[in-house]
């Protein structure tokens, strides 16, 4: 091979690998990572793309020159060389890949092991999927439940998942980390949590025709912010007020996702309109607590017409305590007076 | 007695009287049987129910299953002919063992018959295939046109879940693998220097088997309740317990087209071992057998995995058992390891054959040997080998035992190299060859460069932490695209021009060819890399809406997919008015060496005159004097031979 053709052959290689350089760069590729794991999955990520880069532009580079040196003329009907091999250069490439995917792969299950390491002291909440939402209990906090994911800024976090119906998958762009949720199993998933904010909870396992709507939020404050919101929570739900303890755990069990109900500020129009209660238990022919309850407990033994059947989650009989749902029908029924 | 039966077939196709289309071998006998069987599958049902005393006696989903999915397709292969001659054994009938009157098409009715002869159907294939890609093309705009903007517009979450279903299902078992099954169909042969595939009854009966399963995908739109609509994985126990009637569309779908495939690869199998000609031993045989001898390996092994989880996926469903059912004992990551223990070796069904039309393509247009022929063939078989052991890294957030994690991973990541030295051979090939930029090799070139992007997008995805990140999401969909479209589908476009002139005899137009390729290669590129970015920066898959931050990209891809789609029509505009007007073909328009390029185009109906001699590589191109094969040695040329020095 002449001087010359290493020369074009190189300079073809550093604009093609330049643009591939460029693409990595000018998109924003990944969200702003919100968690230790989710800053080592980055590394992991630019890692790997260097490399993915380096070997685009030696093929790019390769293409291109082969087209623009070696095209044959239209009237040329000789051929090349007959080369069948050459062992060396076959040694080469199949060393060389060899060595950078055992470098990917070291990498990769470092990152993967630091991921894994709980740290000390660990916040650990139970994650129940069903069909379409999410919800979060805190063992610690007298299985305190929530419908947004609350968590202190800078503490290790083992989530726990239960899956009701069918396989759901777990994720939050900004921590990295996902796990699916599978029925039958309790998988965990480790999270340490470095940068306050408000970030999408995305479920991505496919889960029904819901599927695209299974979405929340993981709010991460800062230590003091999250115990003043856990005391605050319990003892809410602990308030002999029912108005109080009845709003707890309408906000925590997600109500206000599907329903409006002036009294709480909701206003989502997927299940019956929660200030016209008094009218549907009319409708209903029944006294308006037991409907209430009914409803909630058994959701599909009386249907307003209108909505669709078999949509609201039938667990609430036994998902909560016969405290919360005295306080939550009270709560409902106390909002009409 | 024979010689009546005979003399009666061959005339079957001119004479008969009214009522003869009912009782002769043909698509309205097979109506005829679908109905028949189907009615006894129905009354079989009923029966049965009513003798154990099942309630209701009238099970929808179980008269579907049996009657429609499983009895009626039976009686329509048995319409159109498919077992005749084995019946006319069993039975004791005289069989005509030297009967080739279903070999050559005469007339285009006589590509919708039971025909045995091995380019038949391999036009039979890329036809059949080549309509169930526009459908499947047709249902991803759809797609792209709910997924322009955010928020529901066009179509309800079920149409749209089987929209992208049903697209996926079709692209996979109705184009990809058997467009390849159909190209390997015609070429194998020929290029053994045989006269037909080893089992050509077998082979139409493999064919016949697809439009069966195709039908039935599509099919399942019209069921109450819509198509299936769980994804081409069909994940339990979403797809057994919790979907309606359309699920086991898919499930019986699978099934017919999965046994189309095994019946074809063993087909290959022994016709590769035992009819090549005398000569050609494993090392001179070309990289394209090599491919698809490697192919049947994994169709053979791996395809009855498929079949296994969606029949137990389909017991779940319909006999209420509970393989996969976790309320009563049963465990759903079985189905996955199952289900991925076929489906990442597909993923080498869908490429190895490719590999194989690479290495033609690029050796006949770089004018130069095939670099390091034996690395090649022996980098088949490692991929072989290989993929089988890393099917668990589909399933890195699974849930699966944490520590199968990295040995998936390791074995992930080594794939690459017997990969990687197959694209470095094939760029040592065209160095300092000679190139005809044709459209054959525009798209083999083309192909080099997409599916190395696929490839190390896949090295990414096998790395563990990268993978938990982007699971599920718009990287995975233009991962699959890179792989299956910029790699698949342009080694298909690659075959079907390179060997266009063989199989009609006609030359295509060039220049619509080119144009072709590159709206194809630009289309694909700005409707797929996109993706990329989408999934790293948070938005899932298979999803109809999605956060508004994600809807400039979407219009764009959408916009850029319909210009995708269009480059398709001048692919069809080509093939079809070139088939009927292109201008005659030479024997060996491309100077290729191998087997298939020494015979007229198209080619005698039973390939050759006389058996052909192997003397050498397939690949000599630049040595002087050099030849793959002697054919019909006459003892003019043998002393003509002999006199050149």
């Amino acid at each position: 091979m002449r001087r010359g053709s290493i020369a074009s052959l190189v300079g073809i290689g550093v604009v093609a690998g330049g643009i591939a350089a460029a693409v990595a760069l000018v998109f924003p590729w990944l969200p702003k990572p919100a968690s230790r794991e989710a800053g080592r999955i980055d590394f992991e990520f630019w890692f790997v793309v260097t490399i993915c880069i380096v070997i685009f532009a030696i093929v790019a580079a390769a293409i291109l020159y082969s087209v623009w040196r070696f095209r044959a003329a239209p009237d040329d009907d000789s051929d090349g060389p007959p080369i069948h091999g050459h062992t060396k250069l076959e040694i080469v490439w199949t060393l060389i890949p060899t060595i950078l995917v055992t470098a990917i792969g070291v990498t990769s299950a470092i990152v993967l092991s630091q991921d894994d390491a709980l740290g000390k002291n660990v916040l650990r909440i139970n994650v129940t999927a069903q069909q379409f939402e999410w919800s979060f209990s805190y063992p610690d906090a007298n299985n305190l439940t929530s419908a947004t994911l609350m968590l202190p800024n800078d503490r290790s976090v083992q989530l726990r998942f239960t899956a009701r119906d069918v396989i759901h998958s777990f994720w939050v762009p900004e921590f990295g980390q996902k796990q699916d949720v599978v029925p039958g199993l309790h998988p965990t998933l480790h999270i340490t949590p470095d940068r306050v904010g408000t970030f999408p909870v995305i479920c991505t396992e496919l889960c029904g025709l819901g599927h695209a709507t299974m979405r929340t939020t993981a709010v991460v404050m800062t230590p003091a912010a999250f115990d003043k919101w856990l005391k605050g929570q319990s003892k809410a739900v602990a308030s002999p007020n029912p108005a109080t303890a009845g709003k707890a755990v309408f906000t925590n069990n997600g109500c206000g996702a599907c329903h409006t109900f002036a009294a709480a500020g909701t206003t989502a129009k997927i299940g019956p309109d929660l200030d016209k209660l008094a009218a549907y238990a009319q409708q209903a022919h029944q006294p308006l607590q037991a409907f209430v309850r009914t409803s909630i407990v058994s959701p599909n033994d009386y249907i307003q017409p209108g909505y669709p059947k078999g949509v609201m989650p039938q667990t609430f009989g036994t998902s909560l305590s016969k405290q919360q749902l005295d306080a939550l029908v009270t709560y409902l029924v106390g909002g009409k007076k | 007695m024979t010689a009546m039966t005979v003399e009666h077939h061959e005339m079957t196709p001119r004479t008969g009287g009214r009522w003869s289309l009912l009782y002769r071998a043909g698509l309205i006998r097979g109506a005829l049987g679908f109905c028949l069987l189907g009615a006894f599958g129905f009354g079989l049902v009923v029966v049965f129910r009513w003798w154990g005393g099942w309630h209701p006696l009238l099970d929808m989903q179980v008269i579907t299953l049996v009657s429609l999915l499983v009895a009626g397709p039976v009686g329509f292969l048995a319409g159109i002919g498919a077992f005749d001659y084995w019946v006319y054994y069993a039975l004791g009938f005289p069989t005509r063992p030297e009967d080739h009157s279903g070999h050559g098409a005469r007339t285009w009715r006589d590509y919708f018959r039971v025909n045995t002869d091995h380019k038949v159907i391999g036009i039979q294939y890329l036809a059949t295939t080549l309509v169930f890609f526009v459908i499947g093309g047709f249902l991803a705009l759809l797609v792209r046109t709910e997924l322009a903007r955010p928020g529901m517009q066009f179509v309800d979450t079920q149409t749209f879940n089987g929209l992208f279903s049903v697209h996926a299902s079709l692209m996979i078992f109705l184009f990809v693998i058997p467009a390849f099954a159909g190209l390997a169909n015609f070429v194998v042969p020929l290029m053994l220097g045989a006269p037909d595939m080893a089992f050509p009854r077998l082979n139409a009966l493999s064919f016949w088997l697809l439009p069966i399963a195709g039908v039935m995908m599509l099919a399942s739109f019209a069921v109450p309740g819509g198509a299936f609509a769980c994804g081409w994985t069909g994940y339990v126990p979403l797809c057994s317990t919790h979907e309606p009637l359309g699920a086991i569309f898919f499930n019986q779908g699978v099934q017919w087209a999965g046994a189309s495939s095994i019946m074809t690869a063993l087909n290959f199998l022994v016709t590769i071992i035992t009819m090549r000609a005398p000569g050609m031993t494993f090392w001179r045989m070309p990289l394209l057998v090599w491919a698809n001898f490697t192919t049947s390996l994994l169709v053979v092994i791996a395809t009855p995995f498929i079949a296994g989880s969606q029949f137990f996926s389909m017991f779940d469903h319909v006999m209420h058992t509970a393989f996969f059912d976790p309320q009563r004992g049963g465990y759903p990551l079985g189905y996955q390891h199952i289900f991925w223990f076929y489906s990442h070796p597909a993923v080498y069904i869908m490429m190895l054959p490719g590999f194989g039309i690479m290495s033609e393509v690029i050796s006949v247009f770089s004018r130069k040997p095939i670099f390091g022929y034996r690395l090649m063939a022996l980098s088949l078989m490692a991929i072989v080998v290989l993929g089988f052991s890393v099917w668990a890294h589909h399933m890195f957030v699974s849930g699966m035992a944490p520590w199968l994690r990295v040995p998936m991973m390791i074995t992930t990541l080594l794939i690459a190299v017997p990969t990687g030295i197959k694209v470095f051979s094939w760029l040592a090939t065209m160095w300092e060859g000679k190139l005809h930029l044709l459209t054959p090799m525009l798209f083999a070139l083309g192909f080099l460069s997409m599916f190395v992007i696929g490839g190390l997008s896949g090295v990414m995805l096998g790395a563990v932490p990268i993978d938990i990140h982007v699971s599920d999401t718009y990287f995975i969909v233009a991962h699959i695209h890179y792989v299956l479209f910029g790699g698949s589908v342009f080694t298909i476009f690659a075959g079907i021009y390179y060997w266009f002139p063989k199989m009609t005899g006609r030359m295509y137009d060039e220049r619509l060819g080119k144009l072709h390729f590159w709206l194809t290669f630009v289309g694909f590129n700005l409707t797929f890399f996109p993706m990329h970015i989408l999934g790293t920066e948070g938005m899932p898959r298979r999803v109809a809406d999605y956060a508004p931050k994600f809807a400039g990209l979407n219009m764009f891809i959408s916009l850029a997919s319909f210009g995708l789609g269009a480059s398709v029509m001048v692919f069809l505009y080509n093939i079809i008015t070139s088939m009927r007007n292109g201008p005659i073909a030479p024997g060996n328009p491309w100077r290729g060496l191998t087997l298939e390029w020494q015979v007229t185009s198209p080619p005698p109906i039973f390939n050759f005159d006389q058996i052909p001699q192997v003397v050498g590589s397939p690949y000599e191109y630049g040595v002087p004097g050099a030849q793959h094969a002697v054919l019909a040695p006459s003892p003019a040329r043998e002393v003509e031979e002999v006199g050149v020095p």
